[in-house]
């Protein structure tokens, strides 16, 4: 049975929103007879979701994502198109949304609760696991507009996690608090799996995807253009889409001489992939053409995470692998095994530049994004070969 | 899903809504619910001290009920006005049926007219009973009337609250309004004034015409179900007025139904 359907859905919002909606303005534009200046946030979108499926959406920021979400919660409707939903559905973004600031923490449990569909018996029975999970038994009778911004946002989500839809729906929930909260969200997110409800996750924290989804969609400019295997459409994304708005920055320059055409990570297997796991093999092909004999080059990479931090850089000069020159079309591997890089999202920067650094032959700065994944569940950036001795002293 | 199943499927959304408007109006105000009850009694003392002044024979009790009544309809307007595009937020970020609001604010000011009225009607019994009157035994049909006023005040929230999400000239435009409908009103004189207006120019019809105005006609109701000697006045104007005043939720349902589609895109 299918838990969403959507035929042909359509989203599109005028552009002008910059006047206010007022009727002079209203008339002003009529009288002008200018034609709305329309932006498809969604256009011409159909698929099904199955009962009990994890989806993943992803894509580039601005891409449609949230217009979807939007639309299957039913808060806006479709342009043309239509998408049905069987279930309740609930999202686990809107904390502390429909809070009244007069009211006390106290009213605000029922108030919110009702607005997110909890039945009030429910908050009755859960009041105190609410009250505490969000740590406010002090506060209680006083209204929340004294609260700090952190005690409104944790009983926002004491109270959201109270809530049992048949389908859930995610919009980077990774993005907002602490590890600890975010824990306490995947956890949430492996039991609503558990029972078998039907997830839609968006989030810009591939692994997360790749870790929890049975099936990934992929928008462009309001277009579904991939929808698959985790693995399958990541490697997609990264590889044709994520350049233009994620890697922000992302530069290429050098003269030229020596140019990369073409690079390629391969797994373990030797297939080409854009998912490694940590603690098997990394393989970056890269082919590269030449314009003129070059003497002794020297070929450069580092990886950074995907939030800027410089994890590793290297070079064929510093690992003491000298080539003596190069003509025509080649390729060089960079290989690291076992890969110690935990679960998260990354860039590979590649450069080929004369051997005293005085010519930048072509350099591309986060130019390669690749996704760790990481079955275990330990955590952290690096992987540290971590050893236990247990001692019988204590017998 | 019709829209009764609709609304009873989220009673418990309705319920917590109506009790956040009630609470939060008089918050942080030493008085409270008294406001309810000195706003329109400080109305009415102005009315009266003024209307001594241009004009004599409009008995209080009239002005009372007036003025009660009035304020009803007039806190509907202004919450109603607000009561979609001060949830924003809401409306952005959670899905339940939109009509929620306005019923909301339109019941729980009718809870708050509940409660003055207890108060309007042990003062028109004392008035009436210094002259040795009592209230009318017609103030048993009372309810009907709040009823048909309820009704009328929910098609005035349903059509202001959707209306001003698209244009917030509105705001504006109904201070203007208002106080037009104000003096078109029997707030702070009786329709037996009006009459007499009428008459001195020769243009009886113009009596008729008056009772067109939904608040005319039940405002007159009142007073002539609670008062023992207001006659409610019946001819053609009243038949039409009636009408409007009844059927003006189904247009203004239909309309918001209508708008109601796309609010989120507004915030």
């Amino acid at each position: 049975m299918n838990a969403i359907e959507a035929r042909n859905l359509s989203k599109s919002y005028r552009l002008q929103g910059s006047e206010p909606p007022t009727m002079f303005g209203k008339l002003h534009r009529t009288f002008r007879r200018e034609k709305p200046n329309l932006l498809w946030a969604l256009n011409d979108v159909s698929f099904d979701i199955r009962q009990g499926e994890t989806i993943g959406v992803i894509g580039p920021n601005g891409s449609g994502k949230s217009s979807l979400l939007s639309l299957i919660a039913g808060t806006t409707a479709p342009t043309s198109g239509i998408v049905t939903a069987n279930g309740r559905i609930s999202s686990l973004l809107e904390l502390g949304a429909g809070f009244h600031s007069e009211l006390t923490g106290r009213e605000n449990i029922f108030l919110n609760g009702a607005i997110l569909g909890i039945p009030k018996v429910t908050l009755q029975k859960r009041f105190d696991s609410i009250v505490d999970f969000a740590g406010i038994r002090e506060f209680l009778n006083m209204p929340v507009k004294f609260y700090s911004s952190g005690m409104y946002v944790r009983l926002g989500f004491a109270i959201a996690v109270e809530m049992d839809p048949d389908i859930l729906l995610i919009d980077e929930v990774l993005a907002v608090g602490d590890t600890a909260f975010q824990i306490k969200c995947l956890a949430r997110i492996r039991d609503f799996q558990r029972r078998g409800k039907t997830l839609v996750l968006v989030s810009h924290a591939l692994q997360t995807v790749e870790e929890f989804c049975d099936r990934v969609f992929l928008i462009h400019k309001g277009k579904l253009v991939g929808e698959g295997k985790p693995a399958e459409v990541i490697f997609k994304y990264l590889k044709s889409y994520m350049g233009e708005g994620g890697g922000v920055h992302a530069v290429e320059y050098g003269s030229r001489d020596v140019e990369i055409t073409d690079v390629r990570f391969l797994d373990s297997a030797g297939a080409e992939t854009g998912t490694f796991t940590t603690g098997e093999s990394f393989v970056a092909e890269i082919n590269y053409k030449t314009k003129v004999h070059v003497a002794r080059p020297v070929f450069g990479f580092s990886i950074k995470t995907g939030n800027g931090f410089y994890v590793f850089g290297s070079n064929t000069q510093i690992a003491g692998c000298a080539i003596d020159s190069i003509e025509g079309q080649g390729a060089v591997r960079l290989k690291i095994n076992p890969l110690p890089l935990m679960q998260g999202n990354y860039f590979l920067s590649l450069s080929i530049h004369s051997w005293d650094h005085a010519i930048q032959y072509h350099r591309q700065e986060d130019w390669h994004p690749f996704v760790v994944k990481n079955p275990t569940q330990e955590q952290g950036v690096f992987h540290l070969n971590a050893e236990w001795e247990i001692n019988d002293r204590g017998r | 899903m019709s829209v009764f199943a609709d609304i009873l499927a989220h009673r418990d959304l309705l319920a917590n809504l109506i009790l956040r408007n009630l609470k939060s109006r008089y918050k942080d105000s030493i008085l409270g619910f008294l406001w309810s009850i000195l706003t329109p009694l400080f109305m009415a003392g102005i009315y009266l001290v003024f209307l001594r002044i241009l004009a004599r024979g409009i008995p209080m009790e009239e002005i009372l009920i007036g003025v009660f009544a009035w304020q009803f309809t007039m806190q509907c307007v202004f919450n109603g006005l607000t009561c979609i595009t001060d949830n924003g937020n809401l409306i952005k970020k959670v899905s339940f049926p939109r009509i929620i609001l306005p019923l909301a604010t339109t019941i729980s000011n009718l809870v708050n007219f509940l409660l003055t009225l207890v108060v309007q009607f042990a003062l028109v019994a004392i008035l009436l009973g210094v002259r040795g009157q009592h209230i009318s035994l017609a103030s048993a049909a009372v309810p009907a009337v709040i009823l048909v006023h309820f009704l009328f005040c929910f098609g005035i929230v349903l059509f202001l609250s959707c209306s001003n999400v698209y244009f917030r000239d509105l705001e504006h435009l109904v201070n203007v309004l208002v106080t037009a409908f104000f003096f078109i009103t029997p707030v702070m004189y009786s329709y037996g004034m009006v009459e007499k207006i009428a008459a001195s120019c020769n243009l009886p019809v113009l009596a008729e015409l008056y009772m067109i105005n939904p608040m005319a006609v039940i405002i007159s109701a009142y007073r002539a179900l609670i008062l023992p000697d207001v006659v409610f006045p019946f001819g053609a104007g009243t038949v039409v007025g009636a009408g409007i005043t009844l059927l003006f939720v189904f247009p203004a349902y239909r309309i918001f139904k209508k708008l109601q589609r796309n609010f989120s895109d507004m915030f």
